[in-house]
């Protein structure tokens, strides 16, 4: 018993050390990856999902539920896209910190217009997000606002370094607006060009850049290839001439590189979230490795 | 707005190209003493830069009106249709290439002004982006893990305060035994040859206020001759909102005894329950009025303890004071009495704990126990203890939560104190030391797919005097395999094979059994558990 005792004492000293920092808890890791930048070193941040699965169908493994139970912040994308698991996960976790409508809960998706929202929901038209596309993060612009709900989320909490936060704000604020300069500059001659997509993620950075993602190998959303809808898709890419099909980590990769070898045109790795793919540990290299590979590919 | 600044565009190139025509008309004329040649310098840049401010900035909005024109979702506030501004555009000025393009940074047509966050203690906000911004930004805050906000419904503009959904399960049996219901041990189970609708499910859930979350699961179910039966299966509510990470929940719940006990059958693996399962906590499962406390202990790996009071009476409550069909269980007439001390009620403690071996595999270990009394004596009572391992390892790369690969494991040991009966019914006492066991293995190999392979086996101690066919040790075989469409719909084909130590029952002592089961979802999917 006594030993039981000291254990926990311990537990509870180190809780309280471990209480300097910001405990910041998101559910994927684009929120992540803009969480740490906005924190710099006042904050310590746990990603769920790991980067290169599936975000709709993550495990609900019972170690998210001791990081949401000791966070100070939780950041999700609040547009659905981790309503499959992340409900009972707060159901268990019990901390009214991180409850909707307190300064410890950031939803990613508030001030955000999102596109493709169904006039009329149907799950006949496969998996279609009632509240419209949750894949926005890939739009840099849409980005900077999240990392300012981020540090005001943060400010709220720990008004002692507000001033720190507003500052990585305004640095991550300036790089944005520097880096889209680049990145408008290097996809301005692709501008009106087609591009296949293995699933329907990618319509915020398509309107962000300029280049037409709206043709995809899934017949539906969510719904996997099928042989005759593929025929289609490679009909449709010879006639607008695509040299592009872009896949995530978790998809079959197999089933594009069967439509690329059908036109002639190439598979590239694509990710929404830092990690995803080699090299891109920080959102902006994510956007950089995007917008390079795209750019390598259709030139 | 819009027009506003097209407006003051138009003005400025006319003014620009109005200074650019009286530009060379004055250079041959002499200098006015007024006008320096600085001065026409200075000018002469003004007018440079002013031209390439106006030809960014059409660039600039031609740029979002094709953006815009791709965008199928029309977000509000876009300009409004434009035709007259882009057409006059390009005739004012002819895009230079050497106009510095200045990619935006900025797009009000995505974001809205941010809303403020609650920071107690800081000035009361005067003006609220977050209620006062359209609709569409509004809804996009709203998800169902709130828990003071609307819950939608069927999403979209529609919202409600609660989800709703119905699950309709249905199965196709074939079987070498003539009484398929002497063979399968649940009460959703495949009960004939031939179809069977044995779970049809309505539930409901939703935050009922800050504090409460609501429960209903309403089952309807098809017996063997068609008539419909209703079961309230589990109607609750569970705080939300107390401190310590405790968590209570009332009503009528399943018993958190292991891991089949308190899920439902849309989330079995199987299309029957395991023989232990069914045997010792019965064939509807164990579940009842009462009242439930869990407690997250704080400790670096996860770790629940859960204890549960419940009535403990009736058939749902199959191995406590159950009176048993026609007033008779295991050959006793039973008492079916009231509770006359708390040693009556059935308590329940559960103790759960999980690791991550890897980043790809889950490890979560539990032990249960259920306490209380039975109807086969005045005093006689019941302990039940069950252990539970479940293993999961899931692709780093899962799409959809495939593949992945997950062994399931339960064990149980009843002793069960059978009295004489009401009036010395049964010629003597005894004690029963029944105990039993399944494991199962499930490999989704591919997006949708599962195969499933799971091995039963449950030894009843023999009774004196009696045969009975709920006392027979006996055990079992099942392969499967199951395509999930979508996660709303399933079809099942599975294959078991029983071993019997006796036939006095059954036709046989080894029965073969084909089940296709088929199932939908309406509505609401409640997000799976671990």
């Amino acid at each position: 018993m006594k030993k039981i005792l000291l254990i926990l004492s311990v537990i509870c000293a180190s809780a309280v050390a471990a209480q300097a920092k910001l405990n910041v808890v998101a559910t994927l890791a684009d929120f992540g990856s803009i969480a740490k930048e906005i924190g710099g070193d006042k904050v310590d941040v746990t990603v769920m999902a790991k980067p290169t699965e599936d975000p709709h169908f993550v495990d609900a493994r019972p170690s998210f539920v001791v990081q949401l139970r000791t966070a100070d912040v939780l950041i999700d994308g609040g547009a659905e896209l981790e309503i499959g698991w992340l409900p009972p996960l707060l159901q268990n976790a019990r901390n009214p910190k991180i409850e909707v409508g307190k300064p410890g809960r950031v939803q990613a998706s508030q001030g955000i217009r999102l596109m493709n929202v169904p006039a009329n929901v149907t799950r006949a038209a496969g998996d279609v997000h009632a509240l419209g596309n949750p894949h926005f993060m890939v739009d840099p612009i849409i980005a900077k606002t999240v990392a300012q709900h981020i540090a005001q989320s943060y400010s709220a909490i720990d008004a002692a370094n507000a001033a720190s936060y507003d500052a990585n704000y305004k640095k991550f604020e300036a790089t944005i607006n520097a880096k889209l300069q680049e990145w408008g500059a290097a996809l301005l001659p692709f501008k009106g060009q087609n591009v296949v997509a293995y699933h329907d993620s990618w319509p915020y950075f398509a309107h962000r850049f300029g280049v037409n993602i709206d043709i995809f190998l899934e017949p539906k959303p969510g719904i996997p290839p099928s042989p005759s809808h593929l025929v289609e898709v490679i009909a449709q890419m010879k006639a607008k001439n695509v040299k592009v099909i872009i896949v995530e980590p978790y998809h079959d990769r197999k089933i594009a590189e069967k439509a690329a070898s059908a036109t002639g045109a190439k598979v590239i790795d694509f990710s929404q979230f830092p990690g995803g793919i080699p090299g891109t540990e920080s959102y902006v290299k994510l956007i950089d490795a995007l917008v390079s590979r795209l750019t390598a590919a259709m030139k | 707005m819009k027009n506003n600044i097209f407006v003051a565009l138009a003005c400025g190139v006319l003014a620009i190209d109005g200074a650019k025509g009286a530009e060379p008309a004055a250079s041959p004329a002499a200098p006015s003493p007024a006008a320096t040649a600085a001065d026409v310098e200075a000018l002469r840049q003004q007018v440079q830069s002013l031209t390439e401010l106006v030809q960014t900035l059409q660039k600039q909005v031609k740029e979002q009106q094709t953006a815009n024109e791709k965008n199928n979702s029309n977000p509000p506030a876009l300009p409004q249709s434009s035709e007259q501004e882009t057409a006059a555009a390009p005739s004012t000025s002819p895009p230079a290439a050497s106009a510095p393009s200045l990619f935006p940074t900025t797009d009000n047509a995505v974001v809205a002004a941010a809303p403020p966050v609650n920071a107690n203690g800081t000035l009361f906000p005067t003006t609220d982006a977050s209620v006062t911004a359209t609709a569409a930004t509004v809804s996009s805050t709203d998800t169902s893990s709130s828990l003071t906000q609307p819950i939608s419904l069927t999403g979209g503009g529609n919202k409600n305060y609660m989800n709703i959904s119905f699950d309709g399960m249905f199965a196709l049996a074939a079987s070498s035994e003539r009484h398929l219901d002497r063979l399968e041990v649940g009460d959703h189970d495949p009960q004939q040859r031939g179809f069977n609708g044995r779970n049809a499910e309505i539930a409901l859930d939703g935050a009922v206020d800050p504090y409460f979350e609501g429960f209903a699961n309403i089952v309807l179910k098809l017996d063997n001759g068609n008539a419909t039966q209703i079961e309230l299966e589990e109607a609750f509510l569970q705080t939300t909102d107390l401190p310590y990470g405790l968590q209570i929940k009332a009503g009528q719940f399943f018993e958190a005894f292991g891991r089949i006990n308190p899920t439902h059958p849309h989330t079995w693996e199987f299309a029957d329950s395991p023989l232990v399962n069914g045997r010792l906590l019965g064939p509807d499962g164990m579940r009842g009025l009462g009242a439930q406390i869990s407690w997250t202990v704080p400790v670096p790996w996860y770790s629940q303890v859960i204890f549960a009071v419940q009535n403990g009476r009736g058939g749902t409550a199959y191995s406590f004071r159950n009176p048993g069909d026609n007033g008779v269980f295991y050959g006793r007439m039973t008492f079916d009495r009231e509770a006359s001390a708390l040693r009556d009620l059935v308590f329940v403690p559960r103790v759960e704990n999980s690791f991550n071996l890897s980043d790809t595999q889950t490890v979560l270990v539990g032990a249960s126990g259920a306490f209380g009394s039975n109807d086969t004596g005045p005093n006689a009572h019941t302990q039940i203890y069950g252990a539970d391992l479940l293993y999961k390892w899931k692709s780093p790369r899962a799409e959809g939560g495939f593949p992945f690969v997950k062994w399931q494991t339960e064990a149980m040991y009843r002793r069960f104190e059978a009295g004489q009966g009401l009036a010395d019914s049964f010629p003597v006492a005894e004690t029963f030391h029944d105990w039993g066991i399944y494991s199962q293995v499930l490999w989704g190999f591919k997006k949708g797919w599962v195969a499933g392979i799971r091995g039963d086996y449950l030894h009843m101690e023999p009774s004196l005097f009696t045969d009975d066919d709920m006392r027979q040790t006996r055990s079992r075989v099942s392969v499967n395999l199951t395509w999930y469409p979508t996660e709303f719909s399933k079809l099942r084909l599975q294959y078991n094979h029983d071993f019997l130590e006796e036939n006095a029952f059954l036709a046989s002592r080894d029965v073969d059994s084909i089940f296709f089961q088929f199932e939908f979802i309406l509505g609401a999917h409640g997000a799976h558990k671990f």
